[in-house]
């Protein structure tokens, strides 16, 4: 079991490997992706300067809050994005019947098919994410804690994007819905919560669990709190779990295709 | 001992109809309409070690969806599948570990690594210990002639060779069944000999089961020595290659373009099928009549082109099909 799991990691990782490699092959477009993505995220924050010259405090954040908030939310998008790129095209997958190469290897056939691409300009995210963390003031501590939170919502924006993926397995067209699901997901995640109350207040916590993506790891990190540090490690758990389930009830419905397919 | 063993296998689609125009499209998103496809229906055949299987059929006759289902890609509706004495659809990780599967149309290489590199990704694929597949790669180099390219990147090897690495890719772990959908598709004829021969020296040396569909004739005829034909999700035959060339491959379509016209008429061996004058196809029933004599009642100073082929595939499937049928 051990082995096997073991032997599930070296593959994701040298699947991961080969798809830097295939990205670094155009040097010039590889760097340029990565550091436009820095700036596309720096661009958003002189709206943040400006709001921050007129006010101290926006939905009960400061503005270090708000810089860590935006390290947060571009660190996840990446360790998504970077790793797991092709679970935000599972749709696509599924009813292509790109599934087939990977369901005739011996390896899980969910993590074979979300690693096999990566996203180079996620690189960019990664860097820019701790780029605010150091902006915000970056321990030790503080430094191992954002990197686990980091990869906790980077999995549980994965495990969204398999969950409305793997709807394509029951119906057509999903991809519109899984496109505004994972959407929502980014679009959320750049503003205090503070500034959202009553019934999004509860979607944010729940349905679309930006609160749990984000938020709380921002408060654990302005001041550490055990209980709201594992209840993000349990929904993580939960989240990919349910992902699993969900994908592996709906392969049994795969329905494959005759399509010309090419690895590329 | 049978290695393959597959009873009463059935496999239904469902897919969506939708009546023409906007008002049509509209219609389906409150009133949906399905209709159920059986793609297979209540097959049975059963493979021996070592054999070499043409499992043929015409589009859609039900070959892709059997050998999904066999490979573990596809779950059957009904029915029962042993390959190895392992159900594909509970064991599917353990009989990936014992088969090996080329599909002509999708591509299972990496295109910017080379077929070394390609291969050492398979081996660890499989969990092969790195001395193992160094060792594997060099005997399947030398006994695919890869040595010209295995280090040049895939996606600048011509569609022969990428279908050679292929076919070694889904070798590395020495697999006991290897099933290749249409391996030789859009190969030229010298490259698709050549990679008949390699199965062939494979199926010899490893004496590795091959389960193969195609629509070459001569992919058939020169690798298989039995044929299963599948039409409309049902087995029409399940024969071996003597008794299917004796009944149905003997027969050759001669095309010849004449100088001067020919009048020619039915006889023992020989049926017309179309006469234009200067333009002549006819059907050589070679248990009866040789080509060689047929040509020579066609006067070959006279001809001007010709073309000798086999009876088309799908006209034998057909053909058997219909005397399925009418019994």
């Amino acid at each position: 079991m051990l082995t096997a799991v073991k032997n599930q990691f070296k593959i994701s990782f040298l699947t991961i490997k080969y798809a830097l490699m295939r990205e670094m092959l155009n040097k010039v477009t590889f760097i340029t992706n990565i550091i436009f993505m820095i700036l596309n995220n720096a661009s958003f924050i002189v709206q943040w300067i400006v709001l921050y010259s007129l006010k101290d405090n926006v939905g009960g954040y400061t503005f270090k809050q708000v810089l860590l908030l935006w390290g947060m939310a571009a660190g996840t998008y990446g360790v998504s994005r970077f790793f797991f790129k092709k679970a935000f095209s599972l749709s696509e997958i599924i009813n292509n019947g790109k599934l087939d190469s990977y369901l005739v290897q011996p390896k899980n056939v969910l993590l074979s098919a979300i690693t096999t691409d990566v996203e180079p300009s996620a690189l960019g995210d990664l860097l820019y994410a701790y780029i605010m963390l150091f902006l915000f003031g970056c321990t030790f501590e503080k430094f191992l804690l954002f990197t686990m939170f980091i990869i906790t919502g980077g999995l549980m924006l994965t495990a969204i994007a398999v969950i409305l993926g793997s709807l394509s397995f029951w119906f057509n067209k999903t991809d519109i819905i899984a496109d505004v699901g994972n959407s929502l997901t980014t679009n959320f995640a750049t503003y205090p919560d503070g500034i959202f109350k009553g019934i999004v207040k509860g979607l944010l916590y729940t349905l679309i669990p930006v609160g749990i993506i984000n938020y709380i790891p921002i408060q654990v990190l302005t001041e550490f709190n055990l209980g709201l540090t594992l209840i993000v490690i349990g929904f993580t758990i939960f989240l990919v779990t349910l992902a699993f389930v969900i994908f592996f009830k709906g392969l049994k419905k795969y329905s494959s295709s005759n399509l010309m397919i090419a690895r590329i | 001992m049978a290695i393959i063993e597959v009873n009463n296998l059935s496999k239904t689609f469902k897919v969506k109809l939708k009546e023409k125009g906007l008002k049509g499209s509209l219609k389906s998103i409150f009133k949906p309409k399905y209709k159920v496809i059986k793609a297979v229906k209540n097959i049975n055949f059963e493979v021996e070690k070592g054999e070499m299987i043409a499992f043929i059929g015409p589009n859609g006759a039900g070959k892709s969806t059997t050998i999904k289902m066999l490979t573990g890609i596809l779950y059957p509706d009904k029915g029962d599948i042993k390959v190895l004495d392992i159900d594909p659809k509970k064991e599917r990780k353990k009989l990936a570990y014992n088969i090996g599967t080329v599909f002509g149309q999708k591509e299972q290489l990496w295109t910017h690594l080379t077929p070394y590199d390609n291969f050492k990704f398979f081996g660890a694929i499989y969990d092969i210990p790195e001395v193992r597949v160094e060792k594997k790669i060099n005997e399947l180099k030398e006994l695919f002639e890869l040595d010209e390219f295995i280090n040049t990147p895939v996606r600048n090897l011509s569609l022969g060779q990428r279908i050679r690495c292929e076919i070694v890719a889904s070798l590395i772990h020495e697999p006991k069944v290897l099933f290749l959908d249409e391996p030789t598709i859009g190969l030229d004829p010298v490259v698709k000999e050549n990679i008949r021969t390699l199965i062939k020296r494979m199926n010899k040396e490893y004496k590795t089961t091959i389960f193969l569909t195609s629509h070459d004739v001569g992919d058939i005829e020169k690798l298989c020595k039995r044929v299963i034909i599948i039409n409309n999700g049902q087995v029409v035959l399940d024969d071996s290659m003597e008794n299917l060339k004796y009944h149905y491959l003997n027969k050759k379509i001669v095309e010849a373009k004449m100088k001067e016209k020919v009048n020619l008429d039915d006889e023992e061996g020989i049926t017309i099928l179309k006469d234009k004058g200067y333009n002549l196809k006819i059907e050589v029933d070679t248990k009866k009549r040789s080509v060689a004599d047929a040509l020579k009642l066609l006067n070959p100073d006279n001809i001007v082109d010709i073309n000798i082929s086999n009876m088309p595939l799908e006209d034998i499937i057909s053909t058997i099909y219909k005397n399925e049928a009418d019994k």
